[in-house]
């Protein structure tokens, strides 16, 4: 039988539960929010259609004779992570909404930090494989050589990038709890990161004021740093951007958290928990 | 020892209509609930469509902040200690939904095991207690989305006790479910009952709550209108008998005539497929068959019997009055 509700559990065992909570219950949970995405939804919408990006901005890059191919692969192939961050962390509130089992959840005791922070473990692992999958595909039919050693440095880049912006997406999940959808909002989100991050536009050739807004967006200096380690520059020289992508992320995740309590217990108030 | 305390438990929500002009109106859901339950009781609490059901055992199970009133469930208020009150209670409500579909049983029951910390060494032995309990032990495996009705109600019942809880709220379990689904669970709640489980039960079904509870309260409107035994419910609204007379033709103004005859409490119609029933609600020892029968001469009238009252005539009475 399981410990009785009246026992207090031991800090020890609390840690355990909520280290449970974000391994086990992170990719239960996500299995059970988006089993719907099979081969069919999933191949075309995270392996190809971010392709199609890399090349459309690849030939006007060309035509405008303003930079590389491999700026464009790289800029595009990280920026695309932002589609399975943003709408799956969101989705991990307006799924429950769907399912009608947000108040189940929400009416168990779990710790809440565990609780968002496991479910965005697997979606951070998705934006990588996404991210690394458009950098392969679109670099193989542009043509663009990138030598087996920076593949290492580029797939560290990419798992910053992933986690910075599946932060943002926690923010955006929080507002997930007042609201019925947030699919419109994760797309203007998903356009602003397209054009303040430099992901096609160098933050230098940007007007002051959209740089300053991209240095303070997940991407930034993650997509930054993989051009360089791409270039040829090592771990040590990219570690201050990798530090400020992460430090980023942490600010958002953080920033998400505190969202989440705060619109919890405004829901609780509002009674907006059972929208659909 | 009371298990649940609630106390002059009021809420309300703000209707707004509108789009330019927005017009904000406050609607009283509940309205001053008090009632208490016992330990190992099964209490249950009827109600038509938007009489605040729900909405009170939502303020119950901490997902509704109550907008004035307190309660207590094994000591720890309500709105003050809400993950205190979330590890000792257990919540299952009716309808397809509130499962994950596309993960099997098992699934569902491992992910809410976690998040209700059970221990992972306890988890198996727990959940196969569950599903034999409830009937799906052998359907573990299978996905969700492809159980019937009464399958699902189950498997949230399953749910519901997963950390053993001390107080388990049932919210219209059986609603929807084909007569067969409803008896096993109805079965599964005794079962239940005679392990002790203290149960708050909401029901549209007034034999299922004359069968499963100890006490009931009935609300209407936000208010409590009778609490009692389901005995003292009977007694107390409808101390008489009932008469009820089929009739296969409209019966246009008849029905005030009856509800006029002396020791007539009140007449309600209910409407069948081929036939209507009047029933007659009637004084004790009064007796008004002949009159009725006077009263409905010229009208068609088929089976004609008096019996004493159930627990929905009591319902009727209450919460049409």
């Amino acid at each position: 039988m399981p410990m009785r509700p009246g026992a207090s559990a031991s800090g020890g065992a609390s840690l355990l539960a909520a280290f449970r909570v974000v391994f086990v219950g992170g990719v239960i949970s996500f299995r059970a929010l988006f089993n719907w995405l099979n081969p069919y939804i999933y191949v075309p919408t995270m392996l190809i259609a971010p392709v199609f990006q890399i090349l459309l901005f690849a030939y006007v890059g060309r035509s405008a004779g303003v930079a590389d191919d491999g700026f464009y692969v790289i800029g595009n192939a990280v920026q695309y992570a932002s589609i399975p961050c943003l709408f799956a962390m969101a989705n991990t509130i307006a799924g429950e909404r769907f399912t009608q089992t947000l108040g189940i959840v929400l009416s168990t005791p779990v710790n809440r930090v565990a609780l968002f922070v496991g479910r965005s473990l697997p979606v951070v692992a998705n934006g990588w494989f996404v991210a690394m999958v458009a950098l392969f595909v679109g670099g193989r039919v542009l043509g663009v050589d990138l030598p087996l050693r920076v593949w290492p440095g580029i797939a560290l880049c990419v798992v910053v990038a992933s986690a910075s912006c599946t932060g943002l997406g926690l923010l955006q999940a929080s507002i997930a709890l007042r609201v019925r959808s947030t699919a419109v909002l994760s797309n203007i989100v998903f356009g602003v990161l397209l054009v303040f991050c430099g992901t096609n536009v160098a933050l230098d050739a940007l007007p002051a004021w959209m740089a300053g807004v991209g240095r303070v967006l997940p991407l930034t200096h993650a997509i930054e740093g993989a051009r360089r380690v791409a270039g040829g520059a090592g771990l040590g020289e990219v570690a201050g951007l990798l530090a400020r992508e992460a430090a980023l992320g942490v600010a958002f995740t953080v920033a998400g958290l505190l969202a989440l309590r705060y619109v919890e217990g405004q829901s609780r108030r509002h009674a907006t928990l059972e929208l659909q | 020892m009371s298990i649940l305390e609630a106390r002059e438990l009021r809420r309300s929500f703000a209707t707004t209509t509108g789009v330019l002009r927005r017009r904000t109106d406050p609607v009283e859901a509940v309205r001053g609930v008090s009632f208490h339950i016992d330990r190992g009781e099964v209490f249950g609490l009827l109600g038509p469509n938007g009489a605040g059901k729900t909405t009170t055992i939502k303020m119950l199970i901490t997902l509704l902040l109550p907008t004035s009133g307190s309660a207590t469930i094994l000591g720890h208020d309500v709105v003050a200690e809400p993950r205190a009150v979330r590890r000792r209670i257990g919540y299952v409500f009716g309808g397809d939904r509130g499962l994950y579909e596309r993960l099997s049983a098992l699934d569902n029951l491992r992910y809410f095991a976690e998040l209700y910390a059970v221990p992972a060494r306890e988890q198996a032995a727990r959940i196969g207690e569950l599903l034999e309990m409830v009937g799906l032990a052998g359907r573990e495996r299978e996905r969700v989305e492809g159980f019937s009705r009464g399958m699902r109600q189950r498997l949230h019942i399953a749910r519901g006790l997963l950390h053993d809880p001390e107080l388990l709220f049932l919210d219209e379990p059986s609603i929807g479910i084909d007569p067969v689904g409803a008896r096993e669970l109805r079965q599964t709640i005794s079962g239940l009952r005679e392990q002790g489980k203290t149960i708050l039960l909401t029901t549209h079904y007034m034999f299922e709550a004359d069968e499963l509870c100890d006490r009931i309260a009935v609300i209407t409107r936000g208010e409590l209108v009778a609490t009692g035994t389901p005995a003292e419910l009977k007694a107390r609204v409808s101390a008489g008998s009932v008469l009820e007379v089929e009739v296969f033709d409209g019966l246009g103004d008849r029905l005030s005539v009856v509800e006029a005859l002396p020791g007539v409490r009140s007449a309600t119609v209910t409407t069948g497929e081929t036939s209507q029933t009047l029933v007659v609600s009637i004084d004790a020892g009064a007796d008004v068959t002949g009159a009725t029968l006077d009263a409905l001469h010229g009208i068609r009238v088929g089976r004609v019997v008096s019996r004493q009252p159930t627990l929905e005539d009591a319902y009727v009475e209450l919460v049409g009055s």
